[in-house]
């Protein structure tokens, strides 16, 4: 009653948090909406020549069917891989507890972090045409794609199964154990049932990975490997066909949509139990067997995970078999004669003013969003936190390029002219991060209990008192996880960047992609060089990341 | 009569080297209503582990029915476990979480579908057996865990704070549903809780568990009127 009669009062003048809507809500009707909604006009004007049609133009074209045809299937073939190395480790990591575990899970974690350049970057240098390792050549850019597929998404698909398969070691297990079932039994009618939706869910996101990865696909895939999302890039940025870059897009949006969609019905279908027993049942290894098995693991994670890292970093270290570091050197060296006519020092400034002021976009733009749903769930229904929520979380499910092209078809001309501002960038940076920054803070504000607020006000303090005096201080750490969130995710972006970025301003991926696709030796060992900076910035970011966050359990 | 479960001189310390279980030693006729009872941390949940195999002793010997049992995996013991939480699997129905240890006996369908009827019928579940368990009540829940505990005949019953789940209203009726179904069979029982009431009420013999020993072990009246000790005394009061 008291709750009901509190609402219907406080409605009757617009509280400061229902405001604090309204800044995301005009953010994304700017830079989202608007922008998608070019594409969706851009695309309806696809003209085919005189004797093409519409639709003939890409469902005509072999090369078109090609790239649709291959999209799916790398995805689909990645997303096998995937799945197949990180069961058995995921049943390891679920069940047993042994010495270095933690340094296990911290390593396989950092793959996802990095940047999409860097790991291409790093698959050059493990595979590519100066092989690193044991001279093994595996230049076959399928074979260096769904590696660093594998690679990539390892972690994601991990941290899902181990999440899932760690709470259903408890008693469920047990109780089948009891009425008779095997070890081998209990896996295949209990644990694996329970186990399929959190499969399926980890698939579904790893496979909308894949179909929409994009600096692997261009730098290690050539002309000959395209897929929908690199083929948006060509035919808009080399080729200026931009409705059929448009309506590319579209059928990328549609599909990453659906797939998003899939991912979260079968994250719901996925009960989780007892989860906070978890600890309790790892065990250590008894048999000589469970050891093996454990060493097998780790020495697996290592060779995945490790090897193409450490690559990375001797390549940019050596040059003709010596110890060097004339590749960082010449970073900040003007090479004439270079078409990079901006040394890559310039690239690292503008990388770090554009992370700046998107971290802070982000943050405003995210605390806000934060303010605002908190504020909906604790004086409306559900309804509404339902509605705004995934809505807040969409540019987690449009890939970067669409969202990139869609900026510069519509931020260029009046109404809204962004072509020659410092601000389109890290606005489009911003959009990336906003879902990771909201996701960090949104639970810390949400553990606050309302009382706190509520006493404060009876003390006589306003809303915007209360957030400073009790919220803020409350939720420091989720801020500050958010904000090197938005950080790292703006020096490592990729696709938006390379559609937005002028010659002039270029950022470290876009530096990074430029001098691989350069000859000679000092091209490619200044790509290492700052692909290894880059890396080492983004790792230390997500260890403390992970320091900051409260250990969760979630997905990613 | 002959002693049917026997521990000998059981020990079992944790991971960290803490001491869980300290030199129990018990011994129980055929058909043995017994409960453990004892304050959280007293060893008597991991007790019931170790007879059920979920968990190994450091040292020491468990014999049941003249057969050591030692190094026998729980899903050859045929032993019965209730759980705390009662562990029903959720993606069965009623009537397939009764089955289960049936199937895995490898009885056939009709023997099965025979033995499922039986159980429900006793449990006063006869309509229940398409449910889902998310539809279920917490007592009928419990019900079902017990079915589902009993179906496979098990040589021994074992339930672990079986009421715990439970809201406090239900508790009381269905200790006595529970007590009444349990002496009705010809089973030896381990009843673990921490409650006093629920332990008197569901043993014969009742075992007083503090920080990994045995204090006491007797019926329930000599218990209340013959305490051993001081901490007995002061834990029953």
């Amino acid at each position: 009653m008291d709750r009901k009669n509190a609402a219907v009062i406080k409605t009757r003048y617009l509280h400061p948090y229902l405001l604090a809507g309204l800044i995301p809500a005009i953010f994304f009707l700017l830079f989202y909406f608007y922008p998608l909604s070019g594409i969706l006009v851009k695309s309806f004007s696809l003209e085919g020549g005189k004797n093409l049609s519409f639709l003939d133009q890409v469902f005509g074209s072999p090369r078109m069917m090609k790239v649709i045809w291959f999209t799916f299937w790398q995805a689909g073939v990645s997303t096998l891989l995937t799945l197949i190395c990180a069961f058995p480790c995921a049943f390891v990591l679920s069940r047993y507890q042994f010495r270095g575990k933690r340094i296990i899970r911290i390593l396989a974690s950092i793959p996802f972090v990095l940047p999409a350049v860097v790991v291409a970057a790093a698959f050059q240098a493990c595979f590519g045409d100066k092989p690193f390792f044991f001279g093994i050549t595996l230049d076959q850019p399928l074979v260096l794609i769904l590696l660093a597929h594998v690679f990539y998404n390892f972690s994601v698909m991990l941290r899902i199964l181990t999440g899932f398969w760690s709470s259903l070691q408890g008693r469920i297990s047990e109780a089948a154990m009891v009425l008779g079932a095997s070890p081998l039994k209990v896996f295949l009618t209990v644990t694996l049932p329970l186990l399929k939706p959190a499969i399926f869910a980890a698939s579904a996101l790893v496979f909308v990975f894949c179909f929409s990865s994009f600096g692997i696909i261009l730098i290690l895939g050539g002309p000959s490997y395209s897929t929908i999302e690199a083929e948006i890039y060509r035919q808009a940025a080399h080729l200026f066909n931009l409705p059929l870059a448009s309506f590319l897009s579209l059928i990328q949006i549609t599909f990453t949509f659906l797939l998003m969609w899939a991912y979260t019905a079968f994250t719901k279908r996925a009960a989780r139990f007892s989860p906070d027993t978890e600890q309790i049942h790892l065990k250590p290894p008894v048999h000589l067997w469970e050891k093996m098995m454990i060493a097998g693991v780790v020495l697996f994670v290592f060779c995945l995970c490790a090897i193409p890292l450490i690559a990375l970093v001797a390549t940019s270290l050596t040059h003709a078999g010596k110890l060097t570091l004339v590749y960082y050197q010449a970073l900040f060296v003007n090479t004439t004669g270079s078409i990079f006519y901006i040394p890559p020092f310039h690239a690292i400034k503008y990388s770090l003013l554009f992370a700046v002021i998107s971290l802070l976009i982000a943050l405003v733009t995210g605390i806000c969003a934060a303010l605002f749903i908190r504020f909906c769930d604790r004086k409306f229904s559900n309804r509404w936190t339902t509605f705004f929520d995934p809505i807040f979380m969409l540019p987690l499910s449009t890939s970067a390029v669409t969202l990139g092209f869609g900026i510069i078809i519509t931020l260029d001309k009046p109404p809204l002219n962004l072509r020659t501002s410092i601000f389109l960038i890290p606005i489009a940076h911003a959009l990336v991060g906003f879902p990771f920054v909201v996701r960090a803070i949104l639970p810390a504000l949400r553990a606050i209990p309302e009382q706190f607020s509520e006493a404060a006000s009876m003390l006589g303090a306003s809303p915007l008192t209360v957030f400073k005096a009790i919220d803020l201080p409350l939720m420091s750490k989720a801020l500050v996880a958010g904000a090197i969130f938005a950080f790292t995710i703006s020096l490592g972006e990729f696709g938006a960047t390379i559609f937005t970025s002028r010659p002039e301003t270029p950022t470290i991926p876009v530096a990074i992609y430029r001098f691989l696709g350069q000859p000679g030796a000092m091209n490619y060992g200044q790509a290492m060089a700052i692909s290894t900076i880059l890396m080492i910035v983004t790792a230390v970011g997500f260890v403390a990341i992970e320091h900051f966050r409260k250990e969760s359990t979630e997905g990613f | 009569m002959e002693n049917e479960l026997v521990l000998q001189h059981i020990q079992k310390t944790f991971d960290d080297g803490s001491l869980v279980l300290n030199d129990i030693n018990l011994e129980l006729p055929k058909g043995t209503k017994l409960s453990v009872l004892g304050p959280s941390g007293s060893g008597k949940t991991t007790l019931l582990r170790l007879v059920a195999g979920l968990a190994m002793p450091d040292s020491g010997t468990f014999s049941f029915a003249g057969e050591k049992m030692n190094d026998v995996p729980p899903y050859k013991r045929n032993f019965g476990m209730m759980f705390q939480d009662f562990a029903l699997f959720p993606h069965l129905n009623v009537e397939d979480n009764i089955a289960f240890g049936l199937q895995m006996k490898g009885m056939d369908k009709t023997q099965r579908n025979a033995r499922v009827g039986e159980m429900l019928a006793m449990m006063g579940l006869a309509k229940f057996g398409k449910r889902h368990i998310d539809e279920l009540s917490g007592g009928e829940r419990q019900r079902v865990a017990l079915a589902r505990t009993l179906a496979p005949q098990p040589r021994l019953l074992m339930l672990d704070e079986p009421l715990s789940a439970l809201d406090r209203s239900l508790r009381k009726h269905l200790l006595v549903e529970l007590t009444q179904i349990i002496a009705h069979l010809n089973i030896t029982t381990i009843f673990v809780t921490h409650d006093h009431e629920e332990a008197f009420a569901a043993g014969d013999l009742v075992l007083i568990m503090n920080q990994g020993q045995i204090e006491q072990k007797g019926t329930p009246e000599e218990l209340i009127h013959f305490p051993e000790n001081d901490w007995v005394r002061s834990f029953l009061q």
